[in-house]
């Protein structure tokens, strides 16, 4: 029942293996080589051990037991998973079974009846959520180094064992979509692993579920208290088809990705790298933001390390979150995916050259802003006209793929801090650090854009991309110009 | 009424005829007296005052007549108040409401069985047909412990569960009444399936810093009755220590006694036992007079292990692959009903009126010696009592008891309530259902409550109180954020 965290390769059978390669083989270098990397395989252990998983419920029962259905845009999110971390210095947590914590868990998951629901699946196929008042599934877990050691020696892969992560089951009857992983690192410090299906929410909504819970522990008043209305994604525009939106998902379901090593790197952006950097790119785009910069920045290096295509076309799909650009707007507390992906494609002369950057960031700004409640809506609508007979959604494609993905989360910025950062629960300080990982991508890879600890401009860009690209995109001059401070990158 | 008048049974004539009746034998003795006074008060006024003065000299009293006459009075007043029993005062007590974040919807209990009985469909589907039918609410509570998966009932975690449950519950007690743990001249705590060294009295000794020459007691293994047993033991010590305080604590710990295999009869208990506690004060100071809520009349203990039967009725054991869970075997409730038949023989002449007395004997005569096919007369506790507490075991025992005893739902209906909204919470059970007397406001002074408790053995305990003190609805009982919805309508099997 517990994830099984360790990857150790029998010893008996590597050993085997060692001897037999011996005997049979003519190369004793490859020989050797061989060895030397089942030794590593065999002591790469993971430094998280998962030791209990416990189910926490709401204080009042949940009353009707209703089934809500899911959105349209939640069933296209279908083939991925989400995952967020918070890191906090000091661990509030006093002896866990009687912590005042986790009263006000079970006080704020009263107005999540959709968390503690379960999946199911209808006739037509069509996912909903059966409000049955199951509860949600913590897992605790115990980590062997300090939580800055962790921060300066571990890598991407490994912080993905701070979140629990597996596939929706065949019968998801006894399956808690969301997990709250509670980290505890050597010395003090803890980090909080939220990870859910990425049917249920999106980045927005799964932050607001943590900032909820912090809010009612410090007995404030809940800023985004949840709206889970799936009438919110219906509007009054007339179906426009054969917008951009429309043509750029007709190609995600018939989209071949191979299935490549993905591994992940964290990039720190300080306020005042930004900031220089956007004054020198003030004359050719003046209101770019720090996204927009660090978008086409880490856009055009990408596109330098990949191998060149046959049309000399390089594509960005930008993910935005279209609670603010809809008219009028979704309150932020609205529970479920309101994510829009819109594709900006460009030559490969435009993007080559370094000085080249401002002219991308233009571009890339011009495009963000052309993105309105028209967009929007006409790709909800091209979804929901993918319907099969008998009202049966399509099955999901891969949404974050095959080009490169970049997610935006300005719109957690308010004024000079963001909503991502919450203060803990007891001491009121902010988080060390947050990271979001999606399961599940495929293809050229993941830019995610997040704000960082530090307030202002600065920000944390987490990349993912296949395993070889990394090292080169590690050391790319370019990126290294706005002096990046690299976390759990495993250096 | 005896099958000798039947076509009579539905008339409401009957009705008067019996009232007419209780009310004839209930006050038969100042029904005779008022003739009595009545002749003496007309013969005084005729014979007049000089004729009653005549007859009092007459009787030629002297002094040493009188001297002896009035020592052997106050001789006989100083033997009967010294040779009565000394009046026990309920001061009050607590009940024990478990935090939140202990909850157990049953879609999370299912969810449990499912997850932790994959390889035994069976087994959780007879977990869920005695769920349905259980008669348990959604806001019943198991030990933190219980909810991880797999359960992890270590001893730590059941000394864990055993201080949040006792000492919340002591704590609560303190501030009710004021007592000063000082104070405590005699300490009962009863908890079965949990018996650690050193024992839970002395956790609560070391706990509160109690006095080092108290009398400290800790019953283990007396199952759900316990709690009744509890209190027969503080009435007899308080009738040898005068001017003392005794504190009893129910309570039954559930961590480590949580069945972990797929025995189906051993899984039932799974399925209703949950957490609780209460803290009795008991006291026989004079000075509780007025402040006590109720004052202690009868205890009756009846005891069928001499049968073999009734003793291995509920049988804790190994199942086949070596788990421990107790046994509950399929005539439970035939046993339940002969323990309780023994218990109201023995209580029914302490407490029914003489009508019901005198209709019983009459009964028991005529099926003796004229007819022995006649149904014996089951009286009417409803005359005695004004209400009852029936230990929560399960819906079975509640109804089979109403049945037995011809009891209305209303009388019933805290009994009911306590299962659907605390579970069976073993031998505190019975302080819930008082509780919830209470918090509906309808204990008045003078009222009579009858507790009832069935537990391993197999035994059947009552205690009868009285209420000393009309009682107003209380704000810090664990009925108090939910008594408004209740009584609520238990449908006979909820759809999972």
């Amino acid at each position: 029942m517990l994830p099984n965290k360790n990857r150790p390769f029998p010893l008996s059978l590597s050993y085997a293996s060692i001897h037999c390669c011996l005997l049979l083989s003519e190369h004793p270098v490859q020989v050797l080589f061989f060895t030397l990397l089942v030794k590593k395989m065999v002591t790469k252990k993971s430094m998280v051990s998962v030791h209990s998983m416990l189910t926490a419920v709401s204080s009042k029962p949940v009353g009707s037991g209703e089934t809500h259905p899911l959105s349209v845009l939640d069933h296209a999110m279908g083939l991925h998973t989400l995952h967020v971390v918070f890191y906090y210095k000091k661990n509030p947590f006093g002896i866990f079974d009687v912590d005042p914590l986790r009263i006000s868990l079970s006080e704020v998951l009263c107005l999540y009846p959709q968390v503690t629901g379960r999946l199911t699946r209808g006739e037509s196929g069509k996912w909903s959520v059966k409000c049955n008042d199951a509860g949600v599934r913590v897992l605790r877990a115990k980590v062997e180094v300090s939580m800055d050691e962790w921060l300066r020696s571990a890598d991407g892969s490994e912080e993905k064992d701070l979140t629990f992560w597996e596939e929706i089951p065949e019968e998801p009857r006894t399956w808690s979509p969301f997990r709250i992983q509670v980290n505890e690192f050597e010395g003090g410090g803890v980090a909080f692993g939220l990870s859910c299906t990425h049917m249920n929410a999106d980045p927005t909504s799964i932050t607001m579920l943590f900032k909820s819970w912090i809010e009612n522990h410090r007995q404030e008043p809940i800023e985004h208290p949840p709206l889970f209305d799936s009438a919110t994604l219906h509007h009054q525009h007339a179906p426009n088809t054969g917008t951009k939106s429309d043509i750029y998902y007709a190609t995600k379901p018939n989209a071949e990705i191979p299935s490549v090593k993905m591994v992940t790197a964290t990039f720190r952006f300080s306020d005042s790298a930004i900031k220089k950097w956007l004054g020198e790119v003030r004359d050719q785009c003046a209101k770019a933001t720090p996204f927009e910069l660090l978008a086409s920045l880490f856009w055009t290096r990408v596109a330098h390390l990949k191998a060149p295509k046959n049309d000399r076309k390089h594509s960005l799909s930008i993910c935005l979150d279209f609670r603010r650009i809809v008219q009028p707007p979704i309150s932020l507390g609205y529970f479920g995916n309101a994510l829009h992906f819109s594709l900006l494609t460009l030559n490969e002369e435009e993007m080559d050259d370094v000085g080249k950057l401002g002219h991308v960031v233009e571009l890339v700004h011009r495009h963000i802003s052309d993105v309105g409640e028209g967009e929007v809506w006409s790709a909800v609508d091209w979804l929901e006209s993918q319907k099969e007979e008998g009202g049966k959604y399509a099955p999901p494609f891969r949404m974050y793929g095959p080009e490169l993905t970049c997610v935006s989360m300005e719109h957690m910025i308010i004024g000079h801090g963001s909503l991502m950062f919450p203060a803990s629960f007891k001491s009121g300080e902010k988080p060390v650090h947050v990271a979001c990982h999606v399961g599940n991508v495929r293809g050229e890879g993941l830019i995610v854009v997040l704000p960082s600890a530090e307030e202002g401009l600065a920000r944390t860009v987490m990349v993912t991309l296949p395993e070889e690209e990394m090292p080169e995109l590690c050391e790319d001059q370019a990126i290294q110009c706005l002096q990046p401070t690299m976390v759990i990158s495993g250096r | 009424m005896p099958p000798v008048l039947p076509d009579f049974s539905n008339s409401v004539k009957l009705k008067y005829v019996k009232l007419g009746y209780q009310y004839l034998v209930n006050h038969i003795l100042y029904l005779l007296m008022i003739p009595v006074m009545v002749g003496i008060l007309i013969e005084a006024l005729r014979l007049g005052p000089d004729e009653i003065l005549s007859l009092w000299r007459s009787l030629h009293f002297d002094l040493v007549q009188i001297l002896c006459s009035s020592f052997l009075i106050i001789f006989i007043a100083t033997v009967y108040f010294m040779s009565k029993p000394r009046t026990i005062y309920l001061v009050d007590y607590a009940c024990y409401k478990p935090p939140v974040t202990c909850r157990v919807p049953f879609s999370t209990f299912m969810e449990h069985s499912r997850l932790i009985l994959k390889d035994k469909p069976k087994s959780v589907e007879f977990q869920m047909r005695i769920l349905e039918r259980s008669g348990l609410g959604e806001e019943t509570c198991l030990p933190p412990a219980i909810h991880y998966i797999p359960p992890k009932p270590t001893m730590e975690a059941a000394r864990g569960e055993a201080e949040l449950v006792i000492f919340s519950v002591m704590d609560s007690l303190f501030k009710k009444t004021g007592l000063k743990p000082k104070d405590i001249d005699i300490l009962i705590v009863n908890c079965s399936l949990f018996s650690p060294t050193p024992s839970l009295s002395a956790m609560v000794i070391n706990k509160y810093k109690l006095r080092s020459n108290i009398k400290s007691f800790n019953l283990s293994g007396m199952g759900c009755s316990a709690g009744l047993i509890s209190i027969d033991l503080a009435r007899d010590l308080l009738q040898v220590h005068p001017n003392s305080n005794a504190v009893v604590v129910s309570t039954e710990i559930i961590t480590p006694n949580y069945y972990q295999g797929n025995e189906r009869a051993m899984l039932l208990p799974n399925c209703l036992f949950r957490m609780g506690g209460a803290a009795i004060l008991l006291s026989n100071r004079r000075s509780q007079r007025w402040l006590a809520k109720y004052r202690l009349v009868h205890v009756v203990r009846t005891h069928k292990g001499a049968d073999d039967k009734a003793y291995r009725c509920v049988f804790e054991e190994e199942d086949r692959e070596g788990k421990v869970g107790i046994n509950l075997s399929k005539d439970l409730m035939a046993i339940a009903g002969e323990a309780l038949k023994s218990n109201i023989t023995t209580i029914g002449p302490l407490v029914l009126p003489a009508s019901e007395q005198l209709l019983f004997l009459l009964t028991l005569i005529g099926r003796k010696i004229f007819n022995p096919k006649w149904k014996p007369y089951i009286p009417d506790f409803k005359q005695a009592f004004e209400h009852f507490c029936i230990h929560a075991g399960g819906r079975a025992v509640i109804d089979e008891l109403q049945k037995n005893l011809q009891l209305s739902a209303e009388h019933v209906e805290a009994s009911r309530m306590t299962l659907h909204r605390f579970g069976n919470t073993s031998s505190s059970s019975l302080w819930y259902e008082i509780g919830y007397i209470e918090a509906k406001g309808r204990m008045r002074r003078g009222d009579r409550v009858w507790q009832i408790a069935f537990g391993s053995g197999f035994k059947c305990n009552s205690a009868v109180w009285k209420c000393n003190r009309t009682i107003k609805k209380p704000t810090d009982s664990p009925w108090a954020d939910c008594i408004d919805r209740y009584p609520v309508h238990i449908p006979e099997v909820v759809k999972l």
